[in-house]
């Protein structure tokens, strides 16, 4: 909202410089955003919010300087100069729907000539951002910028059938606007019409048709109050925000019509340099303006704000304010101002009352409040501990948008039904991410394609789906490796990740939260099929792991030949699974170890190695590890050679030696037989 | 005076290299160690002795010059010991860098969230998070944004495909509403996390960005506990020295509504060139304000019987505004050498 700061002290006789003024708005909630100088004079524009279509005119800056320095009176133009007195015959205004339309005013000036604006007019418009285009339509805006109210001036000798009428369009009509654009209108818009057609859209935009022009003669003038719903979503609807609607749309005070029609023939009696008497006068008010009675106890001020707040403190700002108080002892029953359409309620009224005594005033105070039970949520620490996990070991969080394009989804699951933004800001973030593994991978590729030779990452972040009228929600972990793990330096070797070693690192996230970690071998688009695995808990699936699938590597753009190795998990099956510790008491017998070392065919997996063992433990087989693997002369090229350790113990006795040794030989016997392995 | 005892200290020098590049065995090496360093006649207290006879001008002349030879004295004698032990066992030495081993971090944001909730949890706040494709309900109606209210238009909402009823939340007050439509009052909690507006991203805005919203509802909670919250929290986390002011501001779920603005944490409004504050002193980092009576309504709270407040801040402000991070793209771009200087 643009204030000419010397237009504004016409209505408020303030005497302060523009630093001081400006602090004074800002303590009353209006912040200014700029301060523009116009042809040598101080034009602020100010910061206003959508519940106060008052602040949009100098006489409601004006107004609040007034309440909040006392010395100060809101002056309004003296309007006692513009009669409205003429006959309501010969034109007519019809409102068909009064829940549309408030209060619908207009005159008809006749013998006009259209001409240029008093310069200092002009001057004052080009100030407040408005080009000066002939006195009429200057008359109209400054009206506007002046008391806030809309107006619109119509070409008389365009309009047919001697009425005005305010009314639905009907499908199939269409009205060429002002700015020359034709619209298509149906029962959303509301209208002025004449007899035959639309001449505006009412409480938006005028029709070029029925504008003033050059030649124009007569004028009608119209000051209205449309309803603010009905203006906003005809004014959505066709994608327009005029400064007209702007006011309408918050709500515009039914009261203002008729001093705004008066200012109008006051302006225009200036420039035209004659007293303008209207042809004709009519004000369609069916219903006055209904205004809230609000009650509000005398102490209420005081407990809402904590501020000291004597009665008569209150009652003397609301009462600079506008708003009417009648004393019923211990409350007041109080009505606010025509122009103050937002106040409803006894707290608004406390704003009121705060804002103007000044927010500087508020003391600060804890408050003893508690929580009956203060629930933790378990799922948050277990989400600390992996974040801190993570990046102890040497991965970097990072943090991506939640949508992404169709084609990243597809990467990730082709088959999911994805969840789509009806008006997103481009393609590429059109649909909410199914999976967070794309997003990884090109923030690895903008990495390593900076030459960072370790980009080791993760993210947390929900992902998205639908399934039927069912949206999806859930929150995933996601972690990828790529480059070296350990870069080369006196001591240690330089050394590339390997999925070994990020298989180590997902085991060791499992174990942080007392997890065992399986890893089934499987198939999932985003991976490589070599280098795939279902990753399971307790036989339940809880994410995905492997080496990233060429085409994601290619479509992340990365450059270097280096393997991605990455994870994605479902955080919520993690922490679901994962158990409160409780104390069990450990084996205090003695264990023994028996060593085996052995070919098998390179065709067998350890995972067929480890599924056999499962199988066939002996009831004392308490543990076993891998402790070597080697390929080399002596060992035939379709085999390697496995060393493996086997711990044996039972749970009420210590075993002997030949009982372990019979346990042992029998079970690796029975091992070597079914996959075929020669002992070394 | 100083002359001479300069031109004896050097001919000490001198001799104590001789010796040492003489010296065979421990033994000697520990004798050459009492003839120079010995408190009572080794021959640097010999001249430290001699220093009381100096005019007192030319003592701190002097002075250094004793000292500068019992450092040179000493530090040879260490590196001789240490060369014969080293001489004897395999070469080591511990004075080689460290290995580089790698390090991770928590994102920036995820950093400063998780300490603006540790302040919270401690002052007795539950930590509440909701969904982020939300019900507008809940992200609009609820919260006293009125259907067709202009109000609406400033949170810019993105809207989903096929589900009228469902908009991505422009904020995380509508955890407030789920909180309050589930857990009888007193409450209070803060909810942090994820939120959108369809803004294009540039310096300032970002279509997706993270908030920390706080509510508390209780019998008797007015506007200065809201100030009184707000200032134990700002000056945990900014600084002990920083002071609150508060404007009135607007918010559809609030009323009466503040902006609050911080004293500024470098300067505290004492240089206008000042990089945090631009010279303004005041660095606008909350919205506020007593829960709207609607708000509470909506959410089967009686108005009559209890009051509460509600605050929210962007955490992207104060990377901005703590960390210096001076274009809010920058946070979502994930390059590593941003990333490695948070968390
Ligand atoms: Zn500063």
């Amino acid at each position: 909202m643009k204030i000419n700061v010397e237009y504004l002290k016409r209505f408020v006789a303030c005497d302060l410089e523009d630093k001081a003024l400006k602090e004074l708005l800002a303590g009353i909630g209006l912040e200014t955003a700029e301060t523009l100088a116009s042809d040598g004079e101080t034009v602020l524009d100010i910061e206003t919010t959508p519940n106060r279509p008052d602040w949009l005119s100098h006489y409601g800056i004006a107004r609040e300087i007034a309440a909040k320095d006392h010395r100060l009176r809101f002056t309004p133009m003296d309007v006692s100069g513009a009669s409205l007195d003429a006959p309501s015959t010969g034109f007519a205004i019809h409102v068909e729907d009064a829940a549309d339309c408030r209060r619908y005013s207009g005159c008809i000036v006749r013998g006009l000539t259209v001409r240029e604006s008093p310069p200092d007019v002009q001057k004052l418009l080009v100030s407040l951002g408005f080009r000066p285009i002939n006195d009429i339509v200057d008359a109209s805006n400054l009206v506007m910028m002046t008391c806030g109210q809309p107006l619109h001036i119509f070409d008389l000798d365009r309009l047919q059938g001697g009425e005005v009428r305010v009314r639905r369009a009907r499908r199939g009509e269409s009205l060429r606007l002002l700015d020359e654009r034709d619209v298509a209108l149906d029962e959303r818009h509301l209208l002025i019409a004449d007899a035959r057609r639309p001449l505006a859209l009412a409480g938006i935009m005028g029709g070029l048709d029925s504008g003033i022009g050059p030649g124009t003669r007569h004028i009608f003038i119209e000051s209205a109050c449309f309803d603010p719903v009905v203006i906003r979503l005809g004014a959505h609807a066709l994608g327009l925000k005029t400064d007209a609607s702007y006011r309408f749309e918050r709500g515009m005070d039914a009261e203002a019509t008729l001093p705004a029609l008066k200012m109008a023939l006051l302006f225009l009696a200036r420039s035209q340099g004659r007293r303008l008497a209207p042809a004709f006068f009519q004000d369609a008010y069916p219903r006055p303006q209904e205004r809230p009675v609000i009650h509000l106890d005398k102490d209420f001020p005081a407990r809402l704000t904590g501020m000291e707040l004597p009665a008569a403190a209150s009652a003397a700002i609301l009462g600079r304010l506008g708003f009417a108080l009648r004393d019923e002892g211990g409350h007041w029953a109080v009505t606010p101002p025509s122009h103050r359409v937002d106040a409803q309620c006894r707290e608004d009224l406390v704003e009121e009352i705060a804002r103007i005594h000044g927010y500087e005033h508020l003391p600060g105070e804890m408050p003893l409040a508690a929580n009956p039970v203060l629930r933790v949520d378990g799922g948050r620490v277990a989400v600390q501990r992996l974040q801190c996990q993570l990046a102890d070991a040497g991965f970097n969080e990072v943090i991506n948008y939640v949508f992404q394009s169709p084609e990243e989804n597809l990467m990730a699951d082709p088959q999911g039904e994805p969840l789509t933004l009806k008006n997103p800001l481009g393609r590429d973030f059109s649909v909410m991410k199914n999976s967070l593994l794309p997003g990884l991978l090109k923030n690895t590729a903008a990495n390593a394609n900076q030459g960072i030779e370790r980009v080791a990452l993760f993210e947390i972040g929900n992902v998205f789906g639908q399934e039927g009228k069912r949206v999806l929600e859930s929150r995933r972990l996601a972690i990828s490796a790529c480059g070296l793990q350990q870069k080369k330096d006196w001591r240690l070797a330089a050394q590339a990740f390997d999925f070994a070693w990020f298989k180590s690192q997902l085991a060791l996230l499992g174990r942080r939260l007392r997890l065992e970690l399986a890893f089934r071998q499987g198939r999932h688009p985003a991976f490589s099929p070599s280098c795939c695995f279902a990753v399971e808990v307790d036989r339940r699936g809880c994410g995905w792991a492997g080496e990233v699938a060429a085409e994601l590597r290619r479509f992340a753009k990365l450059d270097a030949d280096a393997p991605v190795f990455a994870a994605e998990f479902d955080l919520a099956a993690l922490i679901a699974a994962a158990p409160e510790s409780r104390f069990l008491p450990w084996n205090r017998f003695p264990a023994a170890r028996r060593d085996f070392t052995f070919l098998v065919a390179k065709s067998v997996r350890f995972e067929a190695l480890r599924a056999a063992i499962e199988r066939l433990r002996p009831e004392a087989l308490e543990s076993y590890e891998l402790t070597d693997v080697f390929q080399g002369q002596a060992v035939p090229a379709d085999k390697v050679s496995l060393s493996m350790g086997f711990t044996y113990r039972a749970q009420e006795r210590t075993l002997t030696g030949d009982e372990v040794n019979a346990a042992h030989r029998g079970f690796i016997e029975r091992l070597a037989a079914e996959l075929g392995l020669i002992q070394r | 005076m100083t002359d001479e005892l300069k031109k004896e200290i050097e001919g000490a020098r001198r001799s104590f290299l001789h010796d040492l590049e003489h010296v065979q065995s421990p033994e000697q090496l520990a004798a050459l160690r009492e003839r120079f360093l010995s408190r009572r006649k080794g021959q640097v207290s010999l001249f430290l002795a001699r220093l009381r006879e100096c005019p007192p001008a030319e003592k701190p002349v002097a002075g250094q010059e004793i000292n500068r030879f019992k450092e040179f004295v000493e530090e040879a004698l260490a590196g001789a010991e240490a060369a014969r032990i080293s001489a004897s066992a395999p070469w080591s030495d511990p004075s080689l860098p460290a290995s580089e081993l790698p390090v991770g971090r928590l994102h920036l944001i995820a950093d400063i969230q998780r300490r603006i909730e540790d302040i919270f949890q401690q002052l007795g706040y539950e930590i509440a998070t909701g969904p982020e494709v939300e019900r507008d309900e809940y992200n609009f109606t609820l919260l006293n944004f009125p259907e067709h209210h202009p109000a609406r238009d400033e949170q810019d909402t993105f809207f989903l495909e096929g589900h009228d009823d469902l908009l991505l939340r422009t904020h995380t007050s509508p955890m407030q509403v789920r909180y309050m439509l589930a857990h009888p009052p007193p409450l209070k909690i803060v909810s942090p996390g994820k939120a959108f507006r369809k803004d294009d991203p540039d310096a300032t805005h970002s279509p997706c960005f993270h908030q920390v919203e706080g509510l508390l509802v209780d019998r008797g909670i007015h506007f200065s506990h809201l100030k009184g919250t707000l200032e134990a929290f700002c000056r945990s986390f900014y600084g002990p020295d920083v002071v609150l002011r508060f404007r009135p501001g607007y918010f559809p779920f609030t009323e009466p509504s503040a902006e609050v603005d911080i004293s500024c944490f470098l300067c505290a409004g004492k240089n206008s060139d000042c990089r945090v504050c631009k010279g303004t002193g005041w660095l606008e980092i909350l919205g506020s304000g007593m829960v709207h009576p609607q708000v509470l309504r909506n959410c089967r709270i009686d108005p009559e019987e209890y009051s509460g407040f509600a605050f929210g801040m962007g955490i992207e402000r104060v990377a901005m505004v703590k960390y210096g991070v001076p274009d809010l793209r920058l946070l979502y771009d994930n390059d590593l050498r941003l990333l490695g200087q948070f968390g």
